[in-house]
């Protein structure tokens, strides 16, 4: 019977949906096995998440208000979690794999001494919490038992779909017990990506480009195809490394790992260290002149051919449909 | 300055993975075993700042089975640049988890005054991206995660970190604890004279008994391995005509996988 809590991580103000999406799949699991569920937020301003995060699946909403939640501060967060945790005592602590997610999640569980999990892709309850998380670039799964009292688990966004079985949450405060002397790194300024590009790791439709692409003066294709889509563009390690492209927009082993519900790869062939980074997606496209490229062994719809052929031609095809 | 870097070794992702027996397990005997690609960042970055400040002294620190990490150790770090290593060999560490690790490191970093401890910020094989921020808070010192850029000021330093739709610009004072990730530095290949000089340099081995700590209890526990869930057949589409291919993809996507 276990208790969960779920962090509801805002920045400037906005819930980041991996929340939903922890509290709907936590609530599959209370319904089955008894136990609760608690959202977790902290905030600087007024806030109302109760609603959401009731229709979501909360049982109860516990938020935390203090000015110094207006920006991340990794010791804060932490000391605000562990305040909650010691107090309520929550078996299971869900965390976004977020930025913020990934900072906070092993701090916290290392002050609570407590077993941590990273990048979660399943939660079963078999007398105890049992975590799925793809390991060796998800050339295969980890069903992983934690022991304790309680378990900080992080979850990839993306991978539980959303529920609105709830109904409406009580909402209750705690005291977030904050030493703002102990925090020594502190986030001096935030600097906001230009206007109008999509995270990412948050999008629903992601497009890559790969050596396929012939040259840097080629991504605008891919751009233009992902704008089509209101996609973000990401790009394979080897477009990256060839200077063509970010680095911040690398997805693969060594850059981001994506599970959008569309994962559209240009002239991308597929080594493993890409689809470490994308495997998890929803519905895959492949678009790629060699038939033979491991990247079709994952897709769900291929396309064998030229992508300075195919993509314009998609481009506009995607732009009739969302015209409607 | 003092620098401390942790590396892992890890299995080259290029690695097949053989699952077998009726509860799967892994056979790791035919792994190629490397440091871990991210790490790569970690010792460049020391062996830079070393470079920038023209003094100080990079220690590499690991885990793992001393025979098996020796080439590791002198090729990928003492070759370029650290200047000493500590090696943590204890058969009772085997399938110990980040938490078990990172008490094992905190104990083995306790033992000199490090102004910085680098990490690469997760390892290729578990994907598991705690260690350094565990072990930041072992020992008690604020730390600043997946970083792409460092500068040092006089007991102190500025890094940026990537989150999403933008960047977060965060100061700390040393001693501090850094992850790294791709774009912070290029990592420099060893020259053969330095692979030859690097076999000069003192490695230290020891376990858990003498760093002076019990062997930590994991509390997390593999059950089991699974293969990945199956995805289905790839529909092709025919693709003699481009443009009628894209547009047959497009509807596909609208009208039977209903995602656009």
């Amino acid at each position: 019977m276990p208790n969960i809590a779920v962090f509801i991580e805002q920045r400037a103000g906005q819930i980041k949906k991996v929340a939903w999406q922890m509290l709907s799949e936590a609530r599959k699991l209370t319904d089955a096995h008894g136990g609760e569920v608690w959202g977790v937020h902290l905030h600087a301003a007024s806030c109302n998440v109760n609603e959401d995060a009731g229709k979501h699946g909360a049982h109860k909403v516990f938020t935390a208000e203090a000015a110094e939640f207006d920006r991340y501060d990794s010791e804060l967060w932490t000391q605000a979690m562990a305040a909650f945790i010691n107090e309520h005592k929550p078996d299971v602590v869900l965390v976004g794999s977020t930025a913020m997610g990934k900072d906070l999640a092993p701090r916290l569980a290392a002050r609570l001494k407590a077993a941590c999990v990273s990048d979660a892709v399943g939660l079963s309850w078999d007398g105890g919490l049992v975590v799925r998380r793809p390991v060796f670039a998800g050339k295969c799964y980890a069903d992983v038992a934690t022991r304790g009292d309680v378990a900080v688990v992080g979850i990839r966004p993306n991978a539980f779909a959303l529920a609105e079985t709830g109904g409406a949450a009580e909402a209750a405060t705690f005291s977030p017990g904050l030493d703002a002397g102990a925090a020594k790194a502190k986030v001096s300024a935030v600097e906001t990506a230009a206007a109008g590009q999509i995270s990412l790791t948050e999008a629903e439709v992601v497009v890559s480009g790969g050596r396929g692409i012939k040259g840097p003066e080629n991504y605008a294709m891919i751009e233009k195809l992902a704008e089509a889509f209101g996609a973000a563009s990401g790009a394979s390690r080897a477009i990256v490394d060839a200077g063509w492209v970010d680095y911040s927009h690398q997805v693969g082993q060594t850059g981001k790992t994506v599970a959008p519900n569309l994962y559209v790869a240009c002239g991308i062939s597929g080594a493993i260290q890409h689809l470490a980074g994308m495997s998890s997606s929803k519905c895959i496209v492949a678009i790629n002149k060699d038939a033979a490229a491991p990247i079709f062994k994952v897709a769900d719809y291929g396309i064998a051919g030229d992508v300075f052929e195919v993509l314009p031609a998609l481009t506009e095809a995607v732009q009739e449909i969302k015209k409607g | 300055m003092k620098i401390a870097v942790c590396v892992k070794q890890v299995p080259d992702s290029e690695s097949r993975i053989n699952l077998s027996g009726p509860v799967p397990e892994l056979d790791t005997s035919s792994f190629t075993m490397i440091i871990n690609p991210y790490d790569q960042y970690a010792v460049e970055e020391a062996v830079k700042i070393k470079e920038k400040l023209g003094d100080g002294e990079i220690t590499v620190v690991t885990v793992g089975a001393e025979a098996r990490v020796r080439e590791m150790i002198k090729k990928d770090c003492l070759a370029v640049g650290c200047d000493k290593a500590v090696v943590v060999d204890d058969a009772a560490l085997a399938g110990a988890d980040s938490f078990a690790v990172a008490q094992v490191l905190a104990a083995a970093l306790k033992r000199e005054q490090f102004d910085l401890v680098l990490f690469g910020i997760k390892a290729i094989d578990d994907d598991a991206s705690q260690v350094g921020i565990m072990t930041a808070e072992l020992l008690g010192m604020p730390h600043v995660g997946y970083i792409g850029d460092l500068e040092l000021k006089d007991g102190a330093l500025t890094a940026k970190r990537e989150i999403e739709g933008g960047v977060e610009v965060v100061d700390s004072p040393t001693p501090c604890v850094l992850t790294c990730g791709k774009g912070l530095n290029e990592p420099r290949l060893p020259s053969l004279p330095n692979i030859m000089k690097a076999g000069m340099k003192p490695v230290e081995v020891l376990d858990c008994a003498g760093l002076g700590v019990e062997v930590p209890a994991s509390l997390t526990e593999v059950k089991q391995f699974a293969p990945p869930p199956p995805r289905g057949e790839c529909t092709m589409i025919d693709a003699e005509d481009p443009a009628a291919a894209a547009r047959e993809l497009a509807r596909a996507l609208h009208e039977d996988a209903k995602i656009i």
